[in-house]
This record gives C-alpha cells, sequence and structure tokens, in this order.
C-alpha cells in the first residue's frame, strides 16, 4: 500500500513538474475563471424571476445553478478525458512502453496518469466558486464541505469506470471516442448542467435519471446550496457509489483485455 | 529385503538468464480506412517468429545479428513483456514473460535503441528519479546511482537539462542510464548505438564491456547491425534470418563453419545472400 502511494506520488510530482514549466497556463487559467463567472453572473442577472428560483431544486438562484454545473461538468470532462489523454501521450512521447516495463502494476498506472489533472480539475472548481463567492455573491456560507468532498470523491470513482473504458477504447482503435463525445453531449442536455431536467418531456427524464451525470450535478449542488445535513446529498451519492463499484472493476478488466489484446496484435505503439 | 536408498545431490545448476523455447510471433495483417475496426479481432497470420529456440547463461552476452524485419525487435520486445508470444516459452530467470509479467520486470532492464521516450520537459534527473521510482528504488538509492550512471555516461552536465534541449546522442545515453539504473540482473538492447556519434558509441561499448560484461554483472542480449560491435560485445552470435534462428556460435566458429574470414562473410552465407563485391569489378 505505501508503496502503491509512492508511485501515485511519483505520477503527480512528475505531472506538476511538467506543469510548472508552463507557469503562464496558471494565471491564464485564474483570469478566464474570473470572465467565466461573471458570465454566468450577468446572465442569471438577466433571466432571474421568483418563478425561475421556484422551479430550481436548490437555493442559490440560477447563477450558482449553473455556475456548478458548469463547472462540475468540467470535472466530469477531466474525469472522462483523463486516461485516455494521458495514455495517448504516453504513446506519442514513446514513454508508453518505459512505462509498462516498470513494476508499477496496472492500476497505479492507471490512477497514476489521472491524479494530476483530477486534482487540476477540483482546484479549478475551488477557483471558480472563489471568484463567485468574492465578487459575486455566490452563497458559500450554505456550503457543507464534507459532503463536497464526499462528492468530489464518489464523482471520481464514478467516472474514472467510463475515462478507463474511453482509454481501453483507445488502446484498441488508436483514435477519437465516439462513446465519450456522445456521453458528454447527451449530459449537456439531459445531464441537469444549465436546467432543471425537470422542463425536459417525460421520456427525456427517463434518460436523464439513467444518466449518473445527474446524479452527479444534484449530488453537488445539494452538498454545496443545500445547508448543513445529508438529506438531498446522500440518494445521489448512493447511486455514485454503485456506479462506481459496477463500472470501475468492470473498466479494470475490459482496460487489461485491452492491453492484452494490443501485445497479441503488436499494436501497442501504434498511433 | 534390502533395499538401498539414494540420496540425491544437488548442486544447483545455474539457471540460464534467457530461456526461448519454440517461440512463435504471428501478427494480423495490418488494416487501414474502416478495416482497421476489425484488427485488434482478426487472426494473427503474417509470421514474425518461427519457432526460435535459443539460451543465454548467466553473465553471458548474445548478440542477435539478422536484417531488417528479421524478428530481432520482435524477440527483445516479447522478453521485455511488450508482446505476448502466440506459441512458445520465453523465460528470464526461469520466469515466464507472458504470465510472470511483473517478476520478469523486476530483472529487466530495456534500451529500445532510440532517442524518445522521455519527458521533454523535464531534465534527465528528474526523469531517472520518475522512472527510478516506479521501479521502486528509493530516494536514497536514487541519488547514488544517478550521479553514478551520470558518470559513467558523461551525463554530468546534461542531467540537470530539460530533455528538449538535448542531443539525440545524449538522450540515447540518457535511456541507457535508465535501463541500467535499478542493476538489472538481464539487459536487453535494442540497438543501443544506433543514435550515437563514433566517439560516443565507442566509449558505450568500452563502458558494457568493463562494467557489466567483465565484472559479470548482468547477462545481455542485443540487437545490431554494427558487425564490430558484435565482435567486440558478445560470447555467441545468435544470426536470425525471417523469424528463425540460423546459427547461435562464437563468431570464430561462426566463420569456421561457413568457411569465411570475416562476421559479414559469414552471416551474408548463412543467410543465403551473396558476398556484395565491391565495385562490381569481380566479374
Amino acid at each position: 500500500m505505501m508503496r502503491a502511494c509512492g508511485e501515485l506520488w511519483a505520477f503527480f510530482w512528475r505531472d506538476l513538474l511538467i506543469a510548472r514549466t508552463y507557469r503562464t497556463v496558471f494565471v491564464v487559467e485564474i483570469v478566464e475563471a474570473l470572465f467565466g463567472v461573471a458570465m454566468f453572473y450577468y446572465v442569471a442577472r438577466f433571466v432571474d424571476s421568483p418563478q425561475l428560483e421556484h422551479a430550481l431544486p436548490a437555493g442559490g438562484g440560477y447563477f450558482a445553478f449553473s455556475l456548478i454545473g458548469f463547472v462540475f461538468l468540467d470535472y466530469l470532462n477531466a474525469a472522462m478525458d483523463a486516461f485516455d489523454r494521458s495514455l495517448e501521450e504516453a504513446r506519442d512521447a514513446g514513454t508508453l512502453e518505459h512505462l509498462l516495463v516498470t513494476q508499477t502494476s496496472l492500476p497505479v498506472l492507471l490512477a497514476g496518469s489521472a491524479a494530476y489533472p483530477f486534482a487540476v480539475s477540483a482546484v479549478r472548481i475551488g477557483v471558480y466558486i472563489t471568484w463567485g463567492a468574492m465578487l459575486f455573491r455566490f452563497p458559500l456560507h450554505e456550503a457543507n464541505w464534507l459532503a463536497v468532498t464526499a462528492v468530489l470523491v464518489a464523482t471520481f470513482l464514478a467516472f474514472s469506470g467510463f475515462g478507463i473504458l474511453s482509454a481501453s477504447y483507445l488502446l484498441l482503435f488508436k483514435r477519437g471516442n465516439p462513446a465519450k463525445w456522445f456521453f458528454l453531449s447527451v449530459s449537456g442536455v439531459v445531464g441537469g448542467m444549465l436546467f432543471p431536467v425537470g422542463v425536459l418531456p417525460d421520456w427525456l427524464q427517463v434518460v436523464a435519471k439513467l444518466n449518473p451525470v445527474t446524479y452527479a450535478l444534484e449530488a453537488m449542488r445539494g452538498a454545496l446550496l443545500a445547508g448543513e445535513g445529508w438529506g438531498p446529498v446522500w440518494k445521489p451519492l448512493l447511486v455514485l457509489l454503485v456506479f462506481a463499484a459496477v463500472l470501475l472493476p468492470l473498466a479494470m478488466l475490459i482496460f487489461a483485455w485491452a492491453l492484452r489484446r494490443t501485445k497479441a496484435t503488436g499494436t501497442l505503439m501504434h498511433r | 529385503m534390502f533395499s538401498l536408498q539414494r540420496n540425491v545431490i544437488s548442486f544447483g545448476v545455474p539457471e540460464n538468464a534467457i530461456s526461448v523455447r519454440a517461440l512463435e510471433k504471428f501478427f494480423p495483417p495490418a488494416r487501414s480506412g474502416w478495416r482497421a475496426f476489425r484488427q485488434p479481432f482478426e487472426k494473427a497470420t503474417v509470421a514474425a517468429l518461427a519457432g526460435i529456440s535459443l539460451e543465454v547463461r548467466s553473465g553471458e552476452a548474445v548478440a542477435l545479428l539478422g536484417a531488417n524485419g528479421a524478428g530481432k525487435s520482435t524477440l527483445l520486445r516479447i522478453l521485455a513483456t511488450l508482446l505476448l508470444p502466440t506459441r512458445g516459452l520465453a523465460q528470464i530467470a526461469g520466469h515466464d514473460a507472458a504470465t510472470q509479467a511483473r517478476e520478469v520486470r523486476r530483472r529487466l532492464g530495456y534500451h529500445a535503441g532510440s532517442d524518445i521516450g522521455f519527458y521533454a520537459r523535464l531534465t534527465g534527473r528528474e526523469n531517472l528519479r520518475f522512472f527510478g521510482g516506479l521501479n521502486h528504488l528509493s530516494a536514497s538509492v536514487l541519488e547514488r546511482r544517478i550521479p553514478e550512471l551520470a558518470r559513467q555516461f558523461h551525463l554530468e552536465e546534461a542531467v540537470d537539462r530539460q530533455v528538449r534541449t538535448l542531443s539525440s546522442g545524449t538522450v540515447q545515453r540518457l535511456s541507457l542510464a535508465r535501463a541500467l539504473l535499478h542493476e538489472p540482473a538481464v539487459l536487453l538492447l535494442d540497438e543501443p548505438t544506433r543514435s550515437l556519434d563514433a566517439i560516443a558509441a565507442a566509449e558505450f561499448r568500452r563502458f558494457l564491456k568493463a562494467e557489466i560484461l567483465r565484472r559479470g554483472n548482468a547477462s545481455l542480449l542485443f540487437a545490431s547491425h554494427s558487425l564490430q560491435e558484435v565482435e567486440l560485445l558478445a560470447d555467441r552470435v545468435a544470426v536470425i534470418d525471417a523469424g528463425r534462428l540460423l546459427a547461435c556460435d562464437t563468431a570464430s566458429a561462426l566463420r569456421q563453419q561457413t568457411g569465411t574470414a570475416s562476421l559479414e562473410e559469414a552471416f551474408m552465407r548463412l543467410t543465403g545472400r551473396d558476398v556484395p563485391s565491391i565495385g562490381g569489378a569481380a566479374e
């Protein structure tokens, strides 16, 4: 266990050192976040009304609702993207073979490659929310921080499964991932990102109920906006954990199979 | 009435560092366009190795000699656990490369003979620390090994520069340092001096001979197109052609067997190629 933690740290440190060489990106992203938050604030001022506020599932108005939807979908995107992007980079830079001849196990290799992108996405959520609280009265006093942490971890676990499946696809077929593209596009409509799923037609609400993004957003809004207690959080949190329990081991098995397959066909380093 | 119980005493015959038996490797045919979606599931029909058997003893250096596409890299990559064999056995220190990959990797140093495979924006030292960490080397061991290897490969100055600023030959020396970082018992080198200039290549051969082979620190299996390198480093030479092992013996024995004066001529004769005459004046 200690050894695995050490290896995970090695991956994290590697990515941090690489990111350090692109210092200006940090500054640009912080400024970009400010403009992003301002945009949601003014859109909310334009559309907010007592009726709209009443239609939203959690308190805080449309500004808080849409900002959480936007930044949290970015976090989910990182979960979906981290594994196949790091795999693609390793393949293109020629480091993949050298990683695979080290003594590191496959699960650690996968988790390690995603550790830094996840951490950065979590920090990005923090930056957006901090700008919102500092300048635009985002209702931070309502947040249950323990629940926020639990939701971030559960979301990380649940969506890692999709990310690893995506990496398996890349291993086998080398380019793109239509499933990931479809999943993220669909989630923009039936995930509750910018409007509550209650406004959708019945059949799309059924699709939304099958979509884990809906639960992740519901849990995060509950944790950040609904005040103390776990009432609005525990149910979507449980669904996310069930997703993770089913999907993660399955995705690991599929990835291990895909890796064996590429070793059998000799296409591991093919682009 | 009377039985004599025999006590069998084993003297523990030294294990082969590398053992390859009846090894076959087939690849599926290359596809493009829509048919590429079928490739991962297609039947492997293109032969790369056709039943190779080979052994490398502890402390021994064996060279793989063959034309491009003969199967040298495929054999090395199977032993490095990067490819799965279709049939047959490939073992490192008694461990099967296909089913006991982690045990194999523990004993293995692999150098792919190219100048890629590093994080370009990290320094050489940061890269070595990272890969050393994944090979379970502690910080204190890395503090000792990295300067040691930097000295041996003349990387003292380069090791603290970003890899993207290093020359191709320097990156290759760094790659060799990475392969030796965890002091592996078996070294697999695929054209180790391909990108090195004449001086760096000579120094590398000298280092390999003096520090690795003469001290018996590791067994070596390497592929090379340099006959000079093969003669200098290898105890035995395995000649491979079209996935088959044609001969495996000392360079002098190969010359003797083929009745030729040089290893180049021996190789040509074994692979059934005519020895080219210089300038075409032989007629």
